[in-house]
C-alpha cells in the first residue's frame, strides 16, 4: 500500500463526507447528529473504496460491508446523541445509493426501445439494461440489509436510544 | 362507565392518528411508526393496531381486554422528509411511556416539536452544491467539473425549492429540475472545459435520487412491512424516471451522444 493509495482512500472518505452532509440536510436531520452522519459516511465509503480497490471485492459485496460498518456503529453514535439509528445510518448511506446505476437502467432500456428490431445492436443495450439494473438493484438491497442488520441483532438495547436516561 | 372509556379510546385515536400520519410522512420506516404508537398506546393501559397504505391508514384502539375498541382511518400527509421529527416523535413515544404524560400534555409537547424551525433555505442551497460537487469528485470528476455541478446544482436545487413552494407535482418538479441542472453543465460539454465534462454531466442530477424512501423501502421490506416497502419503492423509483428524462432532453438538446 502506497503513500499516494493512503492520500486517495483518505480523500475518498473526505468527500464522501462531505457529499453525505449535503444530502442529509434536504432531509432536515437534528443538528447534533450531522456531524456523527458525516463521521460515519467517511468511514463507509473509504471501507468500500479499500475493499473495492485492494482485495478486489464485487461493488456489491463491498456495500454490504460498509453498511454493516455503518450500521455497527451507528449503534454507540445513537446511544450518545440520543437519536433513532436510522436518523444516523440513512444519511451516511445516501452517498453510496447506486443513482447513476438506477438512470443508466432507464436510458438503456430507452435505447432498446429505439433498436428494438436491430438484434445486435438491442441485445447490447439489453446487457446494458441488466448489467446496470442488477448493479443498482443489489448495490441499494446490500446497503438497506447490511445497515438495518446491527440494530434489529441489538433490538432490545436499539430500540432505546431516545429514552431519556435515568 | 363505558360511555367513560369509550370517549377516552377515541381522544386517545384521533392523537394517536396524527402522531403515525405525522411520522409516516416524514419519512419515517414501516415498524418504528407501530412501535411508537403502541408505546404510547401503552402507556394509557391500552393496545392499538395500524394498517398502513401508501395514502391512508387504518388504526384500531382496543382495551386490554377487548371489551372496548375504537377505529378510524385516516389520510396520510404531504410533509418534507425530516429526521428531526422522526427523532423528537420517537423520544416523546418514550417520554409518555415513562412518564405517563396526560393527553393534553401530549398535544402540547406534539405542536411544540411540530413547530421547530427548519433549515435556513440558502443555506441548504450552499450545503447540498457543495455536496453534489464533492461526489462529483468521488466519480473522479477534475476541478472545473466539480466547479460544474456545484453551479448546476445550486440552479437545479433553487427551481426545486421554488417549484414546491408552488405545490406544482413532484414529478413534473423532479423533471424540471433535472433538465435545469443538466443544462446548467453543458457549456462544459460543448467547450470542453476541463478532462472530465462527461463526469461533470452524468453526477449533476445526482442530488434528486430520492436516497431516504429507496433505503426505507428496503428496510421495510425485510422488517415484512413488504406492501409497504414495496410502494416506497416504486415511489422513488418513478422519481428516478422523471430525473433520467430530465437528464435525457437535456442530452439531446444538446445533440450528445446518449450514455
Amino acid at each position: 500500500m502506497t503513500a499516494e493509495f493512503i492520500g486517495e482512500l483518505l480523500a475518498d472518505g473526505f468527500f464522501a463526507a462531505i457529499a453525505a452532509i449535503g444530502f442529509s440536510v434536504i432531509s432536515n436531520p437534528p443538528r447534533r447528529s450531522i456531524a456523527y452522519c458525516a463521521l460515519l459516511a467517511a468511514f463507509g465509503h473509504a471501507t468500500r473504496f479499500l475493499l473495492t480497490n485492494t482485495l478486489e471485492v464485487d461493488i456489491a459485496s463491498a456495500s454490504f460491508l460498509a453498511a454493516m460498518l455503518i450500521g455497527w456503529l451507528s449503534l454507540p453514535f445513537a446511544y450518545k446523541v440520543h437519536c433513532p439509528t436510522t436518523t444516523l445510518y440513512i444519511p451516511a448511506l445516501l452517498p453510496m445509493v447506486p443513482g447513476m446505476y438506477a438512470y443508466k437502467t432507464i436510458f438503456a432500456m430507452m435505447n432498446f426501445m429505439q433498436h428494438i428490431n436491430e438484434d445486435e445492436i438491442a441485445s447490447l443495450y439489453m446487457i446494458d439494461f441488466f448489467r446496470n439494473g442488477m448493479t443498482a438493484f443489489t448495490i441499494l438491497f446490500s446497503l438497506g440489509v447490511g445497515a438495518a442488520l446491527p440494530t434489529l441483532i441489538m433490538r432490545r438495547w436499539a430500540f432505546t436510544m431516545t429514552r431519556k436516561k435515568v | 362507565m363505558s360511555q367513560n372509556v369509550h370517549d377516552q379510546l377515541k381522544s386517545l385515536a384521533l392523537f394517536l392518528s396524527e402522531y403515525a400520519t405525522t411520522l409516516l410522512a416524514s419519512g419515517v420506516h414501516t415498524s418504528r411508526v407501530v412501535r411508537n404508537s403502541s408505546r404510547i398506546a401503552a402507556s394509557f393501559g391500552f393496545q392499538v393496531f395500524i394498517t398502513m397504505f401508501q395514502r391512508t391508514i387504518i388504526l384500531t384502539i382496543r382495551t386490554t381486554d377487548g371489551d372496548h375498541s375504537y377505529s378510524m382511518v385516516s389520510a396520510v400527509k404531504h410533509l418534507p422528509i425530516s429526521f428531526e421529527v422522526n427523532s423528537d416523535l420517537s423520544a416523546l413515544s418514550w417520554e409518555a411511556y415513562d412518564n405517563h404524560l396526560t393527553l393534553p400534555e401530549l398535544w402540547e409537547k406534539f405542536h411544540q416539536l411540530m413547530a421547530k424551525p427548519h433549515i435556513n433555505q440558502w443555506l441548504l442551497l450552499l450545503l447540498v452544491s457543495i455536496g453534489n460537487a464533492a461526489f462529483c469528485r468521488l466519480f473522479g470528476g477534475d476541478l472545473i467539473a466539480c466547479v460544474g455541478v456545484c453551479c448546476a446544482t445550486a440552479i437545479g436545487f433553487r427551481l426545486r425549492q421554488l417549484l414546491l413552494k408552488q405545490h406544482l407535482n413532484h414529478y413534473f418538479v423532479w423533471f424540471l429540475s433535472a433538465l435545469a441542472a443538466a443544462l446548467s453543465v453543458t457549456p462544459l460539454v460543448l467547450l470542453d472545459w476541463g478532462a472530465t465534462p462527461e463526469i461533470a454531466m452524468a453526477t449533476s442530477v445526482l442530488y434528486l435520487v430520492p436516497g431516504v424512501p429507496l433505503i426505507n423501502g428496503i428496510i421495510d421490506i425485510i422488517e415484512g412491512h413488504v406492501l409497504a416497502g414495496v410502494s416506497r419503492t416504486i415511489n422513488a423509483l418513478l422519481l428516478i424516471v422523471c430525473l433520467s428524462l430530465g437528464l435525457l432532453c437535456a442530452l439531446l438538446l444538446i445533440g450528445g451522444n446518449v450514455l
